[in-house]
């Protein structure tokens, strides 16, 4: 990470995207005993532009789901979305709703089944041009989809090629090819490198830096996988069952995690160089589906340090207190906060650790 | 969540092996279908078929309803296959009833598919009540039974043209592929490349016609082969049992003359037995080329050469 | 006093017969696997360990066909030995861990009709016989017996992978051989699913084979690691020894692409390129083309496998025992 980039990151940037209060239910069984999935409850946060924000959790913690409400594939059960400051649900018009998915177009994870197999590469690329770039003619379209596949690192011949003959990386770069072509300022990554083999990831995470620092996008980073978070996003948002637990700038949140749930997701990382940590071991939960729930947190019945609190009342997502002996009240201006949803973590002055 | 995968492409066997557009498709079909035998015969002897249908004065020289030679004549080289007992040349009647047939065929089948493929994806992907409401048009048409209706159909329309044959197989025949189409349309439904399409801002009927059932042209080309198949063996069968036009050459209809006159009993054997083999060679021809299509598509169905036979 | 190896492959190779002619997808390995012991491959997709791990199964199928090589299982050769002969060792003696549950589980019959099947194709049991060795899989790897009557798809992905152990686990085998059976999993299950496969292993003392892609996942829980790449073997020693001092330009690569959740945070390059196509892989040693520490006999050359203290290394560098750079 450059200085200068680093530098640009703490001045003050324009907000691109908001949520308040997303929320998103799908109805679950028969006629006869019908109930409500909650996979996202009570969502609040925001993307400012040229910024890297990690999204992660386990499946089923709703960040998949959050993805396609932002894509406009779900609508939202309640709550709002607001895109540079305009409600999603005000867009009617087909122009309208182009717009947005120009400015705000998807990369799934699966690179196999993400592009249509019977046709040449191009196809894709020369679609995302003909709907989102009017201005842009005809005959100019091949040489633009060459100029954004040289940006992503793939030669322009393999627009002439079938998906086929392409391996894993290479079509998930094409996923960011189409995307750029369509000039956005938010992209929405899916779980991009989960299906690709780990030494093929750090060529597609650094890409994604390279479009954050060159071209001054956006990206909704969607994952599972902490290590890579760390390397590419700038503020970490971790879900638990369809609510946040924990959200801040990376290095904070992975340093002082103060989550339970945060805890263990990071204890269960693993890492070659440190020590097998015992606490993993211990723990054999797994996320909820969350169905019809009482109020209390989601996380108590694995959480070795709730408390009657915990089963009762569901925690808000607030800020921290600062430690005790820190530097004191007060954020630096331009840092975000370090926000935690957790009875026990609000209301101790020390760090607690359940997991380690 | 699934396997991961790498830097490889993906030419491993199991590879599918897409329909590009113009030139490069027709290339990559004409060398499929030399490279795999079953398909090799299967399309040598439908050209054969219907180059007799396209040109059959060329290669029989009677008439085949001039009952103008004598009746019961042996094989011979003047008359192939002898003669039947209005001293019909039998040689002429098959050939000249190859066209018949294979309108039958190909007009069946391109409309069963058609309808098949309308009706089956369109209740895939509007899905709710356009998908209720088609598979109760579907599954009724499906479970009444098939020889029955048009048996009924083709006896209403007074033993009717072969018009009439076709829209009554064709009625008959189309709810089984639309089953199929649909239920290939479900699977898809969900892929991510649709789900691409829609983000980026298609609209349904494009992403329907061209991206949906593009992908689904192996289903579609197996089920006219079997379409067409099927219209031969019904349209022949209906025929064989007086519910065709008696005077069209076909066949069936020789059949029909055939069983009439009680050929096998009268010492006229080959008037019966002649064009069922026809219908069978044809049959034939269009089954190969179904498996054929399927090991082409499919790589994992082509039979394998024993390695150890090639080392000396 | 050496004990023989449980499993010794010697010289295994596998082609794939396509009409264009053959492609190896498995060149020559070679390797053991003593009794308890924790041996992990790992490689790329596409470098062939997937089809080792069928072919030392002897579950291959057309077009693909082990092309030479033995594979001495308690020191019975493998090869060639007809479904029958087969039937007696599988299972019982060795047995297969799937990648993805939800293709290898029937999702029409209930985990405990699975279970019993199993039983039933290997021997003679009464209906409660199965019950009681179902449930008692079942707990050892921390699942209550009374999903024997779940689906497949009613399970979390994490039982369900649990239960394909269990499955395994019938007979308590000699050797169990999994295949990436953690990578359809998140990140807490994975590591609550190693935890446990190491445990069942130190409790029954069965050798493991574990196929994957993600080194960090088994640095912990192997006792040795082969590293495999574009069909052949690269590496082979002790983990810790591989990990600590990785002789191999791949082996140091891979270690190299995985960002750290401590320490500073570096730009990682990865490894430049593809890995090769296995029908027209390039001359000399494959990893030439991709590799940083190329030099000019790389790519005429076909380095065979040198020993380097205990490990076995595939490169020019170590030609001599030794590194000669």
């Amino acid at each position: 990470m450059t200085e200068p980039a680093e530098n640009a990151r703490h001045s003050p940037k324009a907000e691109l995207l908001r949520t308040e209060h997303l929320t998103r239910h799908f109805k679950i069984g028969g006629a006869l005993s019908r109930r409500t999935l909650h996979a996202v409850d009570d969502v609040n946060f925001a993307i400012s532009e040229r910024e890297i924000v990690a999204l992660a959790g386990e499946s089923g913690s709703g960040k998949s789901t959050i993805a396609r409400v932002l894509a406009r594939i779900y609508k939202p059960t309640s709550g709002e979305v607001y895109f540079e400051g305009k409600p999603l649900s005000g867009i009617r018009s087909r122009r309208d709703a182009l717009r947005y998915s120009g400015l705000v177009p998807m990369v799934f994870q699966d690179p196999f089944a993400s592009i249509n197999p019977v046709f040449r590469i191009q196809h894709g690329v020369l679609r995302c041009l003909k709907l989102h770039r009017p201005e842009l003619p005809a005959a100019q379209r091949p040489a633009e989809a060459a100029r954004v596949f040289e940006v992503v690192g793939l030669d322009p011949s393999m627009l002439e090629r079938f998906p086929y003959e392409l391996s894993g990386g290479q079509r998930q770069r094409i996923g960011f090819a189409q995307a750029l072509a369509m000039r956005p300022k938010l992209i929405l990554a899916d779980e991009p490198v989960s299906m690709l083999d780990v030494s093929i990831r750090i060529g597609l995470l650094n890409l994604m830096v390279k479009l954050r620092d060159e071209e001054g996008i956006s990206i909704l980073y969607i994952t599972h996988d902490i290590a890579s978070a760390r390397y590419v996003a700038d503020r970490l948002i971790v879900m638990y069952a369809g609510q946040i637990a924990e959200t801040g700038p990376i290095e904070d949140v992975l340093t002082h995690p103060r989550h339970p749930y945060t805890q263990l997701l990071l204890s269960a990382v693993p890492d070659p160089r440190a020590p097998l940590s015992v606490a993993a071991e211990t723990d054999r939960g797994e996320p909820p589906k969350v169905v019809d729930p009482a109020p209390g947190c989601r996380f108590r019945w694995r959480c070795p340090l709730a408390i009657d609190t915990c089963a009762q009342v569901t925690p808000e997502l607030a800020e921290l207190l600062p430690p005790a002996g820190g530097s004191g009240g007060g954020v630096p201006p331009g840092k975000h906060r370090h926000d935690v949803a957790c009875h026990v973590a609000q209301t101790s002055a020390e760090e607690v650790k359940a997991f380690s | 969540m699934a396997m991961p995968v790498s830097g490889v492409p993906t030419q491993t066997p199991a590879a599918q092996a897409p329909t590009g557009s113009g030139h490069h498709a027709l290339a990559r079909i004409g060398r499929a279908v030399r490279s795999n035998r079953k398909a090799t015969v299967g399309t040598v002897l439908l050209l054969i078929f219907i180059l007799i249908a396209l040109f059959p004065g060329v290669i029989a020289h009677d008439s085949p309803t001039q009952d103008a030679y004598a009746p019961q004549l042996g094989i011979s080289t003047a008359h192939l296959l002898g003669t039947n007992h209005y001293g019909q040349d039998l040689f002429s009647q098959l050939v000249y009833g190859t066209r018949n047939v294979l309108i039958i065929a190909f007009v069946v089948g391109l409309a069963t598919t058609g309808i098949a493929v309308l009706i089956g994806v369109a209740a895939a992907y509007l899905g709710g009540g356009w998908d209720g409401t088609l598979n109760v048009l579907t599954d009724v048409l499906l479970v009444i039974p098939l020889f029955p209706l048009l048996i009924i159909i083709a006896a209403y329309a007074h033993g009717g043209t072969t018009l009439v044959l076709i829209a009554a197989i064709t009625l008959t025949s189309w709810s089984y592929t639309a089953r199929q189409l649909r239920a290939q349309a479900l699977t898809l439904r969900n892929r991510d490349f649709l789900a691409a399409a829609r983000v980026r801002g298609e609209r349904q009927l494009y992403i329907i016609m061209v991206e949906v059932i593009p992908t689904m042209t192996s289903l579609i080309v197996a089920s006219f082969l079997t379409n067409a198949l099927y219209a031969v063996l019904f349209a022949s069968s209906l025929q064989f049992i007086g519910l065709g036009d008696p005077n069209t050459v076909s066949w069936g209809t020789t059949l029909y003359w055939a069983e009439n006159n009680a050929a096998l009993q009268t010492g006229e054997p080959l008037w019966a037995i002649a064009p069922g083999a026809c219908i069978a060679v044809l049959g034939a021809a269009f089954a190969l080329l179904n498996y054929a299509f399927d090991e082409i598509g499919n790589p994992a169905l082509r039979p394998v050469r024993n390695p150890r036979s090639k080392r000396a | 006093m050496p004990e023989l190896p449980l499993l010794e492959v010697t010289g295994l190779s596998v082609d794939y017969v396509l009409d264009q002619g053959s492609v190896r997808a498995v060149d020559d390995v070679s390797f053991t696997v003593d009794r308890g012991e924790f041996l992990g491959i790992v490689g790329e997709s596409g470098c062939g360990k997937s089809t080792l791990l069928f072919a030392v199964a002897q579950l291959l199928s057309p077009p693909a066909v082990v092309a030479g090589g033995s594979v001495l299982f308690q020191g019975t050769n493998l090869v060639g030995l007809t479904d029958d002969q087969l039937s007696a060792v599988r299972w019982r003696d060795m047995s297969v861990v799937m990648q993805s549950a939800m293709n290898a589980l029937n999702p029409v019959t209930s985990i405990g009709a699975q279970f019993k099947d199993a039983m039933r194709a290997h021997g003679k049991y009464s209906a409660e016989e199965i019950t009681a060795r179902s449930a008692e899989v079942l707990r050892m790897v921390g699942i209550d017996p009374v999903h024997l009557r779940s689906y497949p798809h009613q399970l979390s992905g994490g039982m369900r992978q649990r239960s394909m152990i269990a499955m395994a686990l019938l007979f308590t085998p000699d050797l169990v051989i999994m295949d990436e059976p953690t990578s359809a999993l998140d990140v807490v299950a994975q590591r609550s699913l190693m935890v446990q496969i190491k445990e069942l292993q130190q409790t029954f003392g069965f050798a493991v084979i574990f196929v994957t892609h993600d080194m960090s996942l088994i640095s912990h829980f192997s006792d040795r690691l082969m590293v495999m790449y574009a069909g052949q073997v690269d590496e082979l020693g002790v983990t810790r020894q591989i990990f600590d001092k990785p002789l191999h330009p791949y082996t140091q690569g891979l270690l190299e692409a995985f960002p750290s959740i401590h320490g500073p945070r570096v730009p990682l390059k990865g490894i430049p390129g593809n890995p090769p196509s296995l029908a027209s892989p390039p001359s000399g040693c494959r990893f030439h083309p991709r590799c940083p520490s190329a030099f000019d006999r790389c790519p005429a050359v076909t380095p065979d496998l040198y020993a380097v203290g205990g490990t076995l290394v595939r490169c020019l560098l170590h030609e001599n025992g030794s590194p000669s750079r």
